[in-house]
């Protein structure tokens, strides 16, 4: 349906379909997908740290279809949490009773899934920027939420996004406190918002970040907004799990 | 026929107004009572238990389990019409005497009933007994004796009491843990140069060690040969056997990589002129 690769060094996102041989070129990453007989083919990933990954693809016609497309940063090194932990480059200082839009950068991982009689089954999973693909600790180390880390650049919209390396994400910032803060980092947990592809760029479903008191507390409250797009939507990759949103205290 | 048989049962007294008849009768129910109680265990653990955490799923169980049987037998004996308040009397000498010589049981027959409600760790948990030199993963706690599987593979069986009497380190109940080491270099070198190289170097290659805590470098010790730096980083507790094994070595790669030495203790010995 693709073609092999696009205009840039690396290949696009999207679905591919291979007949005979495949190679797809990614950041620190190179995807070979072989013929080894009628119905089966091979499947080879090698990293820059020469990490190997092999497998063997028995197919039902004679052609086999993929589909590579940037998924959540949930997956490298290990699946340990739902959430992110973005820490903005630029801290941005809301004054009292106000509101901002802005975007920013989030990590992803790439998904490589097999498309079959209507069915993304998900084949692998990487990530093309390992040394950066990092835990954080929010919170206390006896109650604390373990998140994925993430050094986060504002940007201006979302074209902005780094191919195979990060999506742009909308965040929608409100203050309803009668104090101005300044809003340095943000924790959410990633596993509601979809991830959607166009070319080799990437974006996240938005989320709104609300400063605001409860009870006593001065909370920032964090929750998932979905955008309208017609930028296609990446098949999820991770495991189903049962996860909360949290409050964060304002510092 | 069978009412001649169970006519002739009723005739036979075994002692006290006991019959075989009856004795026949009390086995039924007791019989009945085991099934029972099997059965709804059998169904408590299929459709209730895995609602349930795996440790309280398992004491629901046996209560109601030893529940239904303890029912079956009070129904045993009053249809066998045993009294058994002469028997409670000697029971109670007897149980003097026994509650003397099976002291180690009953006593861990309530350690472990205290370990049940205080839940010091879950089923699975890793924990460390420091005071038994015992770590593993909690298996089970049982009636009698805690089941730990150690991490060398094997299983250990520990008796309840010993358990609750001693300290309990949990490892895995908090969502991160720390671990450390120490390193000497030696006095000529730049400190804050080490810890520059140490701290890039485990950023580089150490995935699971967290960027928030971020690792720490506190001088140790002013040694003979050294000066001591211990190095504390965090990680997810799950991942301790990615870092706290590996993180010397990494210590040290970074160390020799930029050319930081490395001490180690030297004697100069000054012969005087003769």
């Amino acid at each position: 349906m693709s073609t092999e690769t696009s205009e840039s060094a690396f290949s696009n996102y999207g679905l591919y379909t291979i007949r005979d041989n495949l190679e797809l070129f990614m950041p620190n990453t190179e995807i070979k997908i072989e013929r080894m007989g009628p119905n089966v083919f091979s499947y080879i990933r090698n990293d820059s740290e020469s990490n190997l990954v092999k497998k063997i693809i028995p197919v039902k016609s004679d052609q086999l279809t993929i589909e590579i497309s940037p998924i959540r940063p949930l997956n490298y090194p290990a699946r340990r949490t739902s959430y992110v932990y973005l820490e903005l480059e630029t801290p941005v200082f809301l004054s009292e009773n106000s509101a901002a839009t802005i975007f920013a950068r989030c990590p992803i991982e790439i998904g490589v899934f097999l498309v079959h009689d209507g069915h993304k089954d998900s084949l692998d999973c990487f990530t093309c920027d390992p040394v950066n693909s990092r835990f954080a600790l929010y919170g206390a180390p006896d109650s604390g939420t373990l998140c994925k880390y993430a050094h986060s650049e504002i940007v201006e919209s979302y074209e902005d996004s780094t191919p195979y390396i990060d999506a742009v994400l909308e965040i929608n910032l409100q203050n309803e406190l009668d104090e101005g803060h300044s809003v340095s980092k943000i924790i959410f947990p990633i596993f509601d918002n979809s991830v959607y592809y166009k070319d080799s760029k990437a974006i996240i479903d938005s989320i709104e970040a609300v400063l605001k008191k409860k009870l006593t507390l001065e909370v920032f409250d964090v929750s998932k907004k979905s955008i309208q797009t017609d930028w296609t939507l990446s098949p999820s990759y991770v495991r189903d799990m049962v996860v909360k949103s949290i409050d964060m205290g304002v510092d | 026929m069978v009412l001649d048989f169970l006519q002739s049962l009723s005739e036979i007294e075994i002692v006290g107004g006991l019959t075989l008849l009856s004795l026949f009768v009390g086995g039924i129910i007791m019989g009945v009572g085991i099934i029972i109680a099997k059965t709804v265990r059998l169904l408590f653990t299929k459709y209730y238990a895995p609602k349930l955490s795996q440790d309280t799923a398992k004491n629901f169980g046996k209560i109601i389990y030893f529940g239904i049987i303890i029912i079956a037998f009070l129904l045993f004996t009053s249809s066998t019409g045993v009294d058994l308040s002469g028997l409670l009397v000697a029971g109670g000498i007897f149980g003097i005497v026994i509650g003397f010589a099976t002291q180690s049981v009953v006593s861990n027959l309530i350690s472990g009933v205290f370990l049940m409600l205080e839940k010091p760790a879950r089923q699975g948990d890793s924990i460390e007994l420091p005071s038994l030199n015992i770590s593993g993963a909690l298996l089970d706690i049982g009636t009698f004796s805690v089941r730990i599987r150690l991490f060398d593979g094997t299983i250990m069986r520990v008796p309840n009491e010993s358990v609750f009497t001693s300290t309990i380190r949990s490892l895995t109940s908090t969502p991160v843990r720390r671990s450390e080491c120490v390193v000497g270099i030696a006095y000529k070198e730049d400190i804050d140069a080490a810890t520059n190289v140490i701290n890039k170097e485990i950023r580089k290659t150490m995935p699971f060690v967290l960027m928030l805590p971020k690792p720490e470098f506190r001088i140790k010790e002013l040694t003979d040969s050294s000066v001591n730096i211990e190095i504390l980083v965090w990680h997810p507790r799950e991942d301790w056997g990615e870092v706290a094994p590996k993180l010397l070595k990494v210590v040290k790669k970074a160390l020799d990589d930029n050319g930081i030495e490395i001490p180690f203790p030297q004697r100069v010995i000054w012969n005087a002129k003769e």
